[in-house]
């Protein structure tokens, strides 16, 4: 399979006035075209500031500090995110990338319709089709009204407008015109194109009665029907990779178990990859294809999902497998807590709670290895004295 | 982080608020310290009244007897700032610890109980926040004579409904936590509940509000006096000293300057008074307010 | 509930309070002597000759509540009394003050409002950078200085060392002139307007030159106030998770600022409304009567400083109307502002 995101050594801090924080800590993932790769771990592991960072939104007091991010922006290999400028990144953003939030609630603006949001995305990132589309519109229109000439002139100069924003969406007459109170009403055809796409996105998405809701607001709705929401705004523009920060951990379980199986649906169905951020490995096994363990600011286990969840290798992982309660079984926390990240243990950030700990592990961290096809681990007990950094 | 390391902290990351606690602290030095360093003439009886070097109108300039001049009808201006700074202290002080009271309890019985008490005080504090404050208080004013406690309980009046419906408000979601009902089912009266369980969370927006009031106060002091309807006339007043100096700030026909000290120099005083306490009530509010102090 | 009914109940509410307003300033008459207070029923001086007849016939020694009954029985005939300050009806001063106020008014308030709310947003967007430290400090600066200060000092540097560059006033003695003559027509009263209605521009310029002192002196502690308050508003808007997803889906910044963000942070802004319209009219009293700006606010001080009590009464019985017609608006534009609220519903 083809790589779609290459993550290397990834450096992330946050300058806080405690003391600076390592977020990340050299993470290095890869992320295949139409897989969905979980991505596991404890509050606090770093998992969501990896999806972050992924869509370069880390804001002050964080930094991303090293590394390059790899992505396949133009079908036509890697370009590390990192070093393409603002607008270009921007036009990644909501388009070849999409996030899913975890609180539905606070994702969507209180003052906007559903519609108006659902649009937005839309009509930024996919101006050139949807102009071509609303000009077909307006040429039937013409077509079939050659009786209505009173407002001849009016489509006519719409369409031109339409015609320009299709040659050139994002150029600044653009922007001029949506901004300019009277010329705006000519580009009311996007919007009403967008609202389709909007609409038939909803249905994806299993919304009742779209039509409908398009015209409600955040607060009129249920949890669970604002996360199809702000799924389907993450699917608006057929994005090749969809992040999803635990998009069900704030809802009730039964509407967890809906969203799950949409999700697995949508996966089928629009191809995109997904990276699925969350602590719950039950919804992992479910929906993964791939999971990558995450603890402490870097990744220390990799593996396809039948595997890890048969095959633990890591001690971190076979705690982590091993905690969750099993009908009949006592449930077995973990000993000790997750690191205080101003402090963060020397060498393997695991060490002080690993049972299998040897002398070598204070001093060097494991770096990632192959241990087994399609497994990766981060551990001395695999790797001998060979690879490893100083920290 | 403990108290004391939290707010040194807090301090540490807000420089302005250093500088406000200190100028409150020189203000502070100044009042107590306002018999020695501008002492009263003696024979004279009322501290507060500012010594006149004579009657005549025109201001004279600063001079060795008088450090910092002397204003229409040669009041010492020096005098005037110093024992003023006394004045705006107890003015302040006086007026929100006042209105707290004030305030604490009505809001907190209105918000309590709820029902028609709370209508009713509501449309009272309605009916006062209805009367733009310096007209009620250039009314009560008037009607009770030129003094400084005539201000004070004008500044009162005018100044309580705020607190009022901001501890309402508090107590209104308050009230309606487990903690509260718990309390109630244990049996506990409602003053007791009212003074352990609910003011305690309700009080820390109206600290804040409070500090940032104390400039505002002293604003509008300085405001009534400065129209003539505060204190009596040579009142040891920092608005009144202004008033002086109305016929002069255009000086005489070759210095439009000439009488500048008669307007800059209280103005400078209660300029610098005002800052520093709305620099405090920053601090206040950026400590005590966790959202923002988690930055 | 609906639309009309709301706007009967809100607009029915305006009686008690006004009757509260009224009566609370009734309470405080009673400390003058009924002379004094036999000014509220007459309107022209002839009558002042027979004050003993008026104190009797509208019993100005009975209980308080008589009174205050047969003064509320005069309002409604049109009388609110004789104001001494300016020898004229007291309704009458008001018509002829009020355009002076309004003017001040109009050229003030969308400053105040439009400078806060971008100053503000410009602020926040820009959290710790040079324009936010400068816009703070000068926020801090602003809304501790008093405002008859700035008055004082800017007229100082203005007038008298620029030699009459800002003059205080409403108009030049030459304009004046100009306005009274017979060929100009007071369409308003407010002297920009009339100049340029009656297409006597030297009117409208020296007017507006005479209103640049006034409306900065009552501009500065207002803006600084909106200011930090949209500064503050802004701030924790800009935490919230739809301000991470507008940025996640690709807006440009200023359209994640200018249309997500900010339309949420003008809702409190709403809230203080209130307190924002008590400190305009205090600070239009003030600036008036340091620039001898001859509108409602200098003729509240006049009558003030001059015991005249009938004037008092009608600028307080104005205020009170117009803070509940301005709480009504701002109720009317919450609703429009935030689709959560529902009329009514702030009234909580």
């Amino acid at each position: 399979m083809a790589e779609l995101v290459r993550i290397n050594n990834l450096n992330v801090r946050f300058h806080t006035y405690e003391g600076v924080v390592q977020a990340l800590d050299g993470v290095n993932l890869t992320i295949f075209q139409e897989e969905t790769l979980g991505l596991v771990g404890e509050t606090g592991s770093g998992k969501t500031v990896t999806g972050l960072s992924i869509l370069r939104l880390i804001m002050p007091p964080g930094k991303i500090e090293g590394g390059e991010i790899f992505f396949d922006v133009h079908g036509n290999g890697l370009v590390d995110l990192l070093k393409i400028s603002e607008p270009e990144m921007r036009d990644v953003r909501g388009s070849q990338i999409a996030m899913v939030f975890q609180e539905p609630g606070s994702a969507l603006n209180p003052v906007f319709t559903i519609g108006d949001q659902l649009t937005e995305g839309i009509m930024l990132h996919r101006r050139h089709e949807i102009a071509g589309l609303a000009i077909d519109t307006l040429d039937r229109r013409l077509a079939d009204e050659k009786t209505a000439g009173f407002f001849k002139p009016g489509l006519v100069t719409t369409r031109q407008v339409l015609r320009i924003v299709k040659a050139n969406p994002k150029s600044r007459l653009v922007r001029f015109i949506q901004r300019t109170p009277l010329a705006r009403r000519t580009l009311n055809g996007l919007r009403a194109e967008a609202d389709k796409i909007a609409i038939a996105m909803m249905r994806e998405v299993e919304i009742p009665d779209a039509a409908r809701i398009m015209k409600h607001y955040p607060h009129e709705l249920s949890g669970g029907m604002k996360q199809r929401v702000v799924i389907a705004m993450a699917l608006c523009n057929n994005s090749k990779l969809i992040i999803a920060d635990e998009p069900t951990t704030s809802l009730d379980v039964t509407i967890q178990v809906q969203i799950v199986e949409l999700l697995k649906k949508l996966k089928l169905e629009f191809k995109s990859s997904l990276l699925y951020i969350t602590h719950n490995l039950g919804v992992a096994a479910e929906i993964c294809d791939r999971v990558a363990v995450m603890y402490a600011g870097n990744i220390y286990e990799v593996a396809g999902v039948v595997d890890i969840f048969k095959n633990p290798l890591h001690p971190y992982t076979q705690v982590l497998m091993a905690a969750v309660p099993k009908p009949g079984e006592e449930p077995r926390a973990i000993g000790g807590s997750v690191p205080d990240a101003l402090a963060l243990p020397s060498g393997c950030r695991f060490h002080p709670r690993c049972s299998q700990a040897m002398d070598i592990c204070s001093q060097i961290c494991p770096k990632l290895a192959e241990i087994a096809p399609g497994h990766y681990v981060a551990c001395h007990l695999f790797q001998g004295e060979q690879s490893g950094t100083a920290h | 982080m403990t108290g004391l390391k939290f707010f040194l902290h807090n301090l540490k990351k807000n420089p302005l608020s250093f500088v406000g606690f200190t100028v409150i602290f020189i203000f502070v030095i100044i009042a107590i310290f306002a018999p020695l360093i501008a002492p009263t003439p003696k024979g004279q009886f009322n501290a507060y009244m500012i010594p006149r070097a004579g009657y005549t109108t025109v201001p004279k300039p600063p001079d060795a007897a008088h450090p910092f001049g002397t204003t229409e009808g040669q009041y010492d201006i020096f005098y005037g700032v110093i024992w003023g700074t006394r004045t705006a202290f107890i003015i302040g002080l006086t007026v929100i610890f006042s209105i707290l009271i004030i305030g604490l309890t009505l809001g907190s019985i209105s918000g309590y109980f709820g029902g028609a008490i709370d209508e009713i005080i509501m449309r009272v504090t309605d009916i006062f926040m209805a009367f733009p404050s310096l007209i009620l208080a250039m009314a009560v004013t008037i009607a009770l004579g030129p003094s400084i406690k005539t201000i004070m309980i004008a500044l009162i009046a005018v100044s309580w409904p705020p607190y009022a419906r901001l501890v309402r408000g508090d107590i209104l979601s308050v009230r309606e936590e487990d903690f509260v009902k718990a309390a109630r089912g244990v049996g506990s009266s409602h003053l007791r509940i009212i003074m352990r369980h609910v003011l305690p969370n309700s009080i820390y927006p109206v600290l804040i509000m409070a500090s940032l009031d104390i400039g505002a106060v002293v604003l509008s002091a300085a405001a009534l006096s400065f129209l003539g309807l505060g204190v009596p006339t040579g009142y040891a007043d920092w608005g009144q000293m202004i008033s002086f100096s109305r016929n002069w700030i255009v000086g005489t026909v070759h210095n439009p300057f000439a009488y500048w000290y008669t307007v800059a120099i209280p103005g400078v005083f209660i300029f610098f008074f005002v800052l520093g306490w709305n620099l405090i009530g920053d601090a206040f509010r950026d400590i005590l307010d966790p959202r923002l102090s988690r930055r | 509930m609906e639309f009309r009914t709301y706007l009967i109940r809100r607009l029915l509410l305006l009686i008690p309070v006004l009757i509260g307003v009224t009566f609370l300033i009734f309470l405080l008459l009673q400390f003058f002597s009924p002379a004094q207070r036999a000014m509220l029923y007459i309107h022209s001086p002839q009558q002042m000759r027979n004050l003993d007849l008026i104190i009797a016939k509208y019993g100005l020694n009975q209980p308080i509540w008589k009174q205050y009954w047969t003064w509320l029985l005069q309002i409604f005939h049109g009388n609110l009394g004789w104001s001494t300050v300016v020898g004229m009806p007291v309704t009458k001063a008001f018509a002829s003050f009020l355009p002076a106020t309004l003017e001040l008014a109009i050229f003030a308030t969308p400053l105040i409002i439009f400078t806060g709310i971008f100053l503000g947003t410009k602020a926040a967007a820009n959290k710790d950078k040079l324009i936010d430290h400068i816009t703070r400090i000068a926020a801090i600066v602003g809304w501790s200085l008093p405002t008859f200060w700035l008055g004082l000092l800017l007229l100082m540097v203005f007038y008298g060392f620029f030699s009459g560059f800002l003059p205080p006033e409403r108009l030049g003695n030459a304009m004046d002139a100009v306005i009274h003559s017979s060929s100009f027509i007071r369409y308003t009263g407010m002297n920009t307007i009339d100049g340029i209605l009656n297409w006597k521009w030297d009117v409208t310029l020296d007017a507006l030159r005479h209103l640049v002192l006034p409306v900065i002196t009552l501009t500065v502690i207002n803006t600084a106030f909106i200011m930090r308050l949209m500064r503050s508003s802004m701030l924790e808007t800009l935490g919230k998770g739809y301000v991470l997803t507008a940025r996640a889906k690709g807006l440009p910044e200023s359209d994640v600022i200018n249309k997500h963000a900010r339309r949420n942070a003008m809702i409190p802004i709403l809230t203080i409304s209130g307190y924002l319209f008590a400190s305009i009219v205090n600070g239009v009293v003030i600036t008036e009567s340091i620039f001898d700006f001859k509108g409602l606010g200098w003729w509240a001080w006049e009558a003030a400083v001059n015991l005249d009590i009938p004037s008092l009464l009608a600028f307080a019985l104005f205020s009170a109307v117009l803070f509940v017609i301005t709480n009504l608006v701002v109720d009317l534009l919450y609703v429009r502002l935030d689709p959560r609220v529902r009329l009514g519903a702030s009234e909580q």
